[in-house]
């Protein structure tokens, strides 16, 4: 971890340092350990930042992987009832407004977890729990708009006479796998923030 | 002189430690404490932490290399950096000569 290594050779300058100014070798590292600081207020210190990377991290990859997913859905609707002439179920104008609501939460939460925690963060006035707060209820919303999609996807295969099965192996497969990360990411965003409130 | 002293104003500080060139984490830390005369004497810990923040900012740059075998990340100012120490410089200049003026009581100078 790029962190670690950073510290680690904080450390070994410092001890080398305090060596070359005469301290036998054990005492120039216990000098650089003490001068370090306790491990809790590092730790402290780099809560934000971790906290403010795991934001930026999920909120670009939710960004990112949202339109490949919502491509495959649309792909799979003209496949099952456009292309193939059928009238759409009016249960989907329900699944369309319920995924719609999950973007309209989705996608500015997932922009603002990724503006607070870039070049923006100077003229931002957030702390850096925001960020990751953000990140968290963008996929949420993802995760919510995805059991939806394959619970639409269930009802149709059963209920209304089927679906394009290549197209809908192709969306039920982008979105359980979305939803799998997505609820992991949201958990770890939660815990980052975690870290940043208890004391 | 206490971390906590100088919170709000370790990101400048740093900002100024760096204005001269590229320093790796340690180095930013000594420059700060025989800049102030050993009067700044901050846990290590504290600085790398406000380096990332301010790399995060896009005030400072941050490149890897490899010195003795060890991996070493190093810091530059960026444009950016540059323009904004520049400004917090001349703000600073002008808190501090007001605020002496106050405490010595003789009449703060107009402002520019």
């Amino acid at each position: 971890m790029a962190i670690l290594a950073e510290l680690e050779d904080g450390l070994w300058t410092a001890t080398i340092a305090h060596h070359a100014r005469g301290l036998p070798p054990e005492e120039a590292a216990r000098v650089a350990v003490a001068e370090f600081g306790d491990p809790r207020t590092v730790g402290t210190g780099f809560g934000p930042e971790l906290a403010a990377a795991t934001g930026r991290r999920v909120g670009l990859a939710l960004l990112a992987t949202g339109p490949l997913v919502g491509a495959s859905w649309l792909l799979l609707a003209a496949g099952t009832w456009r292309w193939a002439g059928q009238e759409p179920p009016a249960a989907l104008g329900l699944i369309v407004a319920l995924v719609g609501l999950a973007l309209v939460v989705a996608v500015p939460a997932a922009v603002l977890s990724v503006a607070v925690s870039g070049r923006l963060s100077r003229w931002l006035p957030t702390g850096p729990q925001v960020g990751a707060t953000a990140a968290a209820v963008a996929a949420c919303a993802c995760v919510a708009g995805d059991l939806v999609l394959l619970g639409g996807l269930l009802a149709a295969a059963v209920l209304a006479g089927g679906v394009a099965w290549p197209a809908a192996l192709l969306a039920a497969g982008a979105s359980s796998t979305r939803l799998s990360l997505a609820g992991r990411a949201a958990r770890r965003c939660l815990d980052a923030r975690a870290t940043l409130i208890s004391p | 002189m206490r971390a906590e002293v100088l919170k709000g104003h370790l990101d400048w500080l740093l900002l100024a430690a760096l204005e001269a060139g590229p320093l790796h984490g340690y180095a930013v830390m000594e420059a700060l404490r025989t800049g102030s005369g050993g009067r700044f004497d901050l846990p290590t810990g504290t600085v790398y932490p406000a380096l990332h923040r301010l790399e995060r900012a896009g005030l400072v740059r941050s490149r890897w290399s490899t010195e003795g075998g060890r991996r070493r990340r190093s810091y530059v100012l960026t444009p950016a950096g540059r323009r904004a120490l520049a400004g917090e410089r001349s703000s600073w200049q002008e808190f501090a000569t007001t605020v002496s003026a106050l405490l010595e009581g003789r009449p703060s100078p107009a402002p520019a």
